[in-house]
């Protein structure tokens, strides 16, 4: 799972100029071509500094991401979806290992990453700051905040950084039984008792916003976003997500006979696009600045596994190795 | 910090309000991992782990990288104990840039490893005896490259690598019995399909 709608930080007028022209172009062209970029290739500053946000908010989502269905192991409905979801979770944190390795190929060390988390400094998706009630709300996330996930994931594979290209190659398999799992769960409410069915709808209504919130605000094409597209950090806009997400989504939440709560929903027969209310933003800046019904708990109980967490490190800590930026 | 997660409720108070910063010192070396997915197969590089020495790392390169898809064996070793070849682009082969090197001490055998394409990962092609690194790649210039364009080569000598022992093969067996985590396992298409007709009625 993934926090999709990078919010990639402004970029300011004169950062992409100042870079040696024809190692530009070869840059570029090399994109172009459709080769990877390589860790031990030159590239432009701005195309580091963006990459790097991109992955370790990716690495951090998988991590706090696991949060909110992990409490519900415990409690999931028997001995099956216990292991299935204990795998589930167990995959998500992998993921976030996989991709803070990448992340570091390009220079900024695992642990500095972390820390910025447990400061604050880094965000995450910001979906991940609501809690999940009921065990429907744990099959929501796992049906579709993992599908909305997948949609991001899929097009972020075909970027141009060959070690996050590699590790999102990699996840994507991993998470082709998230998302059947996740549907699997919700026909069994939707075919289940009539308190089954409210469970999920009443989950439904609570997860829709954050849902509409996940690909991020609209974006409008401005030179700095059109570069980053350029370059395939960004593989398409805020928006087509969105939009692709709908398309394949709706559909079977309709077909299971919930009521998705936006009346204005549907879609435009002429241009293919969907049309919706448009969600709340100033609630999504508020939660993504910290004050969400979560995101405290959510650090806090990070904050508290990396204390817990350190004297095993320290045991372990031995000056025979040396951190090296991994290769690839 | 009042959780709807009883076991968050339950989490000691660790009295700081911020973790102070991460001393430099606490950060595990890199280890780059080889998975081989089938018997039949070369060892392939997937990726890397942090861990405190070489049997750590393998130990968690088996969590991190072969719990989910079948293999038959791993191994692990240290990202400073690979040596690194330049990386080309376009039609440049990066045999192209190995130059002959001198014999410099005692023979050792030396892995090889090729990057057929970029954004691929590096694939084990065979194995040289050299008496240092840049001689393996000169050998493996002679002996190990073919037609097929290389981007880049990477040379590590067979003793620096944590390989599986023998009596562990059987480690993976089990794998393909894990079904809960295999997409197949969850077909719901049957109870859908009782549900829909259910409710056209």
């Amino acid at each position: 799972m993934y926090g999709g709608g990078n919010t990639f930080e402004g970029i300011k007028p004169d950062e992409h100029t100042g870079e040696d022209p024809i190692q530009l172009a070869e840059f570029e062209a090399r994109i172009d071509r459709g080769e990877k970029i390589e860790p031990s290739d030159w590239m432009p500053k701005l195309y580091r500094k963006q990459l790097i946000r991109m992955i370790e908010q990716h690495a951090h989502s998988e991590i706090i991401g696991a949060l909110p269905e992990g409490t519900w192991i415990t409690r999931a409905p028997g001995f099956k979806r216990k292991m299935a979801l204990m795998a589930k979770v167990q995959d998500e944190v992998g993921h976030g290992q996989l991709l803070y390795s990448a992340a570091e190929t390009l220079g900024k060390s695992r642990e500095e990453m972390i820390d910025d988390l447990i400061n604050g400094r880094s965000k995450y998706s910001n979906i991940f700051n609501y809690p999940t009630f009921t065990w429907a709300d744990c099959c929501f996330i796992s049906w579709l905040v993992d599908a909305g996930a997948i949609v991001n994931q899929l097009a972020n594979a075909k970027g141009s950084y060959g070690p996050y290209c590699r590790a999102l190659d990699r996840i994507c398999a991993e998470e082709s039984f998230h998302l059947k799992y996740g549907h699997h769960c919700v026909i069994y409410l939707a075919s289940g008792t009539q308190k089954q069915r409210d469970m999920f709808q009443e989950a439904l209504n609570r997860w829709w916003p954050p849902m509409m919130h996940f690909f991020g605000p609209s974006d409008k094409i401005s030179v700095h976003t059109e570069i980053l597209m350029k370059w395939k950090v960004k593989m398409g806009s805020n928006d087509d997500m969105r939009n692709q997400f709908l398309d394949m989504y709706v559909p079977k939440i309709w077909e299971l006979g919930f009521t998705i709560p936006d009346p204005n929903l549907k879609k435009d027969t002429e241009t293919g696009r969907w049309m919706y209310t448009e969600p709340d933003w100033e609630e999504f800046k508020r939660v993504i600045n910290g004050d969400g019904p979560c995101n405290k708990e959510r650090l806090e109980v990070r904050r508290i596994a990396e204390e817990r967490g350190r004297w095993v490190r320290e045991a372990l800590r031995t000056p025979k190795t040396a951190y090296l930026t991994p290769l690839a | 910090m009042k959780s709807l997660d009883p076991r968050v409720n339950r989490l000691p108070q660790t009295g700081s309000a911020n973790t102070t910063p991460k001393v430099p010192l606490d950060q595990f070396g890199t280890f780059q991992v080889f998975v081989q997915p089938k018997a039949n197969k070369p060892f392939q590089h997937e990726g890397i782990v942090h861990a405190p020495n070489l049997e750590m790392a393998y130990v968690l390169a088996k969590e991190a990288f072969t719990r989910r898809f079948t293999c038959v064996s791993i191994y692990v070793a240290e990202t400073r104990n690979i040596h690194v070849s330049v990386l080309t682009e376009g039609d440049d082969d990066a045999y192209d840039h190995v130059s002959e090197a001198a014999q410099e001490g005692k023979k050792a055998s030396y892995e090889i490893f090729h990057m057929f394409k970029r954004g691929k990962q590096h694939q084990h092609v065979g194995t040289v005896e050299a008496t240092n690194p840049n001689e393996a790649l000169w050998l493996a210039s002679k002996q190990l490259r073919t037609e097929k364009q290389v981007f880049n080569i990477w040379a590590i000598r067979t003793s620096d690598i944590r390989f599986t022992n023998q009596e562990d093969l059987d480690l993976w067996l089990t794998l393909p019995e894990k079904k809960f985590r295999d997409a197949a396992a969850y077909k719901g298409g049957e109870k859908l399909k009782t549900f829909l007709d259910a409710s056209k009625k």
